[in-house]
C-alpha cells in the first residue's frame, strides 16, 4: 500500500511536470509552480538539516576525540566566522562586506591553490593509468603530447602549419568526439529522467 | 439540481475552456520528440521481451569478488557520490548523474552488506546524501543483513565542489574498494585520486564529457559518458533496467538513422535538415 502510494505520487508529480513542459495552461502552470516551490522548501530544509548534520558530526567527534581533531576545529572555526559576520547585528547577510572578504581573501585563494594541484595530479593520473591500462594510457599521452606540440608559440609558417592543425584537431576528431559523447549522455539522460517522472523504481516490481 | 445530462455538459465544457486555454510550448516536432520517448519506453515497459546481453561496463560484475577480498583483509569500501549532488546549483544533465550513481551505489551496498565490508559513502549535497542512507538501508534489507546496517555511514561534508575534493585529498587511505560516480568538473581529478588512489579495486564513473580522462586514467573500471546511466541495466536483472537500456538503444539507432538519412538529403541537394532538428 506504501509503495502504491509513493509510486502514485511520483506518477502524478512526474506527469504534472512533463504536462507544464509541453503544454501551455495557467492553472497548470501553478499547480507545476507549487510543486516547484516544495521543492525549493526541500531543497532549503536539507540545506538547514545538513549544516546542522555536519556541526554535530564534527562536534561530536571533538567531544569524544575520535577522528581528525585538528580538521573538525579547523571547520567548526571556519562555520563560527561565516556565521558571525553574516548574523551579527547590523550585518547585510551575504552580501555583508566582511562576508565578502571572507570569501575573496581566504575560500577564493585556497580553492584556486586547490585547483592549481591540478597539474601534478594529473601526472600522477597519467603514471598510474600507465601501471592499469598501458596500451590505453599511451594512446592518450601521445595525443595529448602532439596537441601540445602543435599548439607551442612558433612563428612563420611552420608555426601557421600547427596552429592550423591544431585548429583542425580540435574541430574536427575531438569534436566528433565530444558530440557523440553528449549525444549518448542526452539520450540516456532522456531515458533515465522517463524513468524518475514516471516513478519506476526497483520496489515498484 | 442539475440533471445527468447538464452535469456532463458543464464537465464537457470544462474540459473544452481548459483546451481552449492552452497552447503548445514547444513547437510541434519537439513536443513529438519528447513524447516519442516516453513511448517507446512504455513500449518497451510493456513488452520487454526483447534479446537481452549483457556487456559488464566498468567491470561491474567484480564487485562481489573485490568485496569479499576486501572482508577477509579487514578494509573497508568507500563510494563518493561526485561533486554535481542534487539540489545544489548545478546543470539538470549534472544532477542527473547524482541520480545515475544510486543504482551504482545500490549495488556496490548490497555486496558490501552481503560480504559484512563497511561501506563510507560521502557527498556534498544534503539531500544526495538522504538518498544514499535510504539506498544503503534498502541494501540492508535485500540481503537480510539489518545488524550490518550501524557499521556503513553516510557522511555530508559539506557544501562546495571544492569541498568534496579537498575533504578526499586530506582523508585519503586505503580502502578495500574505492567507487567515484557522478558529476563531476576541474575538480574530478583531485576527487578521484582522493577516493581512489592506493584501493585494490576501484570504479570511476561519470558522464561529464570533458572530465572523460579521469576516470580512464585511475579507475581500475570506467564507466565513461552514456556508461554511467547505463550500467543501471547491466548489473541487474529486472524489468525497468533492461528497458531503461533497450529503450537507450533503440533511441541511438532512431538517432543514427535521423543523422544519415539527414546528411543524406543534404548531399542530394535537398533542405538541410539540420537546423530543423536542432529547433534553429
Amino acid at each position: 500500500m506504501r509503495r502504491s502510494l509513493l509510486t502514485g505520487v511520483g506518477l502524478v508529480s512526474g506527469l504534472l511536470v512533463l504536462l507544464d513542459l509541453l503544454v501551455v495552461n495557467p492553472s497548470l502552470g501553478q499547480a507545476a509552480g507549487a510543486l516547484n516551490e516544495l521543492l525549493v522548501l526541500l531543497a532549503a530544509a536539507a540545506a538547514v538539516g545538513g549544516g546542522a548534520t555536519l556541526l554535530a558530526h564534527h562536534a561530536r567527534a571533538l567531544a569524544a576525540g575520535s577522528g581528525d581533531q585538528v580538521g573538525s576545529i579547523v571547520l567548526l572555526a571556519g562555520m563560527g566566522a561565516i556565521l558571525l559576520a553574516g548574523l551579527r547585528p547590523g550585518s547585510t547577510g551575504s552580501s555583508d562586506p566582511v562576508v565578502l572578504w571572507l570569501v575573496a581573501a581566504l575560500l577564493a585563494p585556497i580553492a584556486a591553490s586547490l585547483f592549481a594541484l591540478l597539474f601534478i595530479f594529473l601526472l600522477g593520473a597519467v603514471r598510474r593509468g600507465f601501471t592499469l591500462r598501458a596500451r590505453e594510457t599511451a594512446v592518450m599521452a601521445s595525443a595529448a603530447a602532439i596537441v601540445i606540440v602543435l599548439l607551442l608559440p612558433i612563428g612563420g609558417q611552420a608555426g601557421d602549419w600547427l596552429s592550423a592543425s591544431a585548429g583542425w584537431v580540435r574541430a574536427v576528431p575531438l569534436a566528433g568526439v565530444f558530440r557523440g559523447l553528449l549525444i549518448g549522455v542526452g539520450i540516456m539522460v532522456a531515458v533515465s529522467a522517463a524513468r524518475s517522472l514516471l516513478a519506476l523504481d526497483r520496489d515498484d516490481e | 439540481m442539475p440533471n445527468l445530462g447538464e452535469l456532463a455538459a458543464q464537465l464537457i465544457r470544462l474540459l473544452a475552456n481548459a483546451v481552449g486555454s492552452s497552447s503548445l510550448r514547444l513547437e510541434a516536432a519537439p513536443t513529438v520528440g519528447i513524447l516519442l520517448v516516453l513511448l517507446v519506453l512504455l513500449s518497451l515497459l510493456a513488452r520487454p521481451s526483447a534479446r537481452w546481453s549483457a556487456a559488464d561496463l566498468g567491470r561491474m560484475a567484480e564487485v562481489g569478488r573485490a568485496m569479499a577480498l576486501a572482508a577477509e583483509s579487514g578494509a573497508d569500501a568507500a563510494v563518493s557520490l561526485g561533486g554535481a549532488g542534487v539540489v545544489r546549483a548545478s546543470s539538470a544533465v549534472d544532477r542527473f548523474q547524482t541520480l545515475g550513481a544510486l543504482p551504482l551505489l545500490e549495488h556496490v551496498a548490497e555486496a558490501a552488506a552481503r560480504a559484512g565490508v563497511p561501506l563510507q559513502v560521502t557527498t556534498n549535497d544534503p539531500l544526495a546524501a538522504i538518498f544514499a542512507e535510504a539506498t544503503l538501508a534498502t541494501a540492508h534489507r535485500r540481503t537480510a543483513t539489518p545488524e550490518r546496517a550501524s557499521a556503513s555511514t553516510v557522511e555530508y561534508l559539506g557544501e562546495g565542489r571544492a569541498v568534496a575534493a579537498a575533504a578526499a585529498l586530506a582523508r585519503a587511505q586505503t580502502h578495500g574498494v574505492a567507487v567515484a560516480a557522478g558529476g563531476m568538473a576541474e575538480e574530478g581529478l583531485l576527487l578521484l585520486d582522493g577516493v581512489l588512489d592506493d584501493a585494490d579495486w576501484t570504479v570511476a564513473g561519470t558522464a561529464s564529457a570533458s572530465q572523460a580522462a579521469g576516470p580512464l586514467l585511475f579507475g581500475d573500471g570506467s564507466l565513461i559518458g552514456p556508461e554511467l546511466f547505463q550500467v543501471a541495466g547491466e548489473i541487474s536483472s529486472r524489468v525497468h533496467a533492461r528497458a531503461a537500456v533497450l529503450a537507450a538503444n533503440r533511441l541511438i539507432w532512431t538517432v543514427i538513422s535521423v543523422l544519415l538519412l539527414g546528411s543524406f538529403v543534404a548531399w542530394a541537394g535537398g533542405p538541410q535538415v539540420a537546423g530543423f532538428l536542432a529547433g534553429r
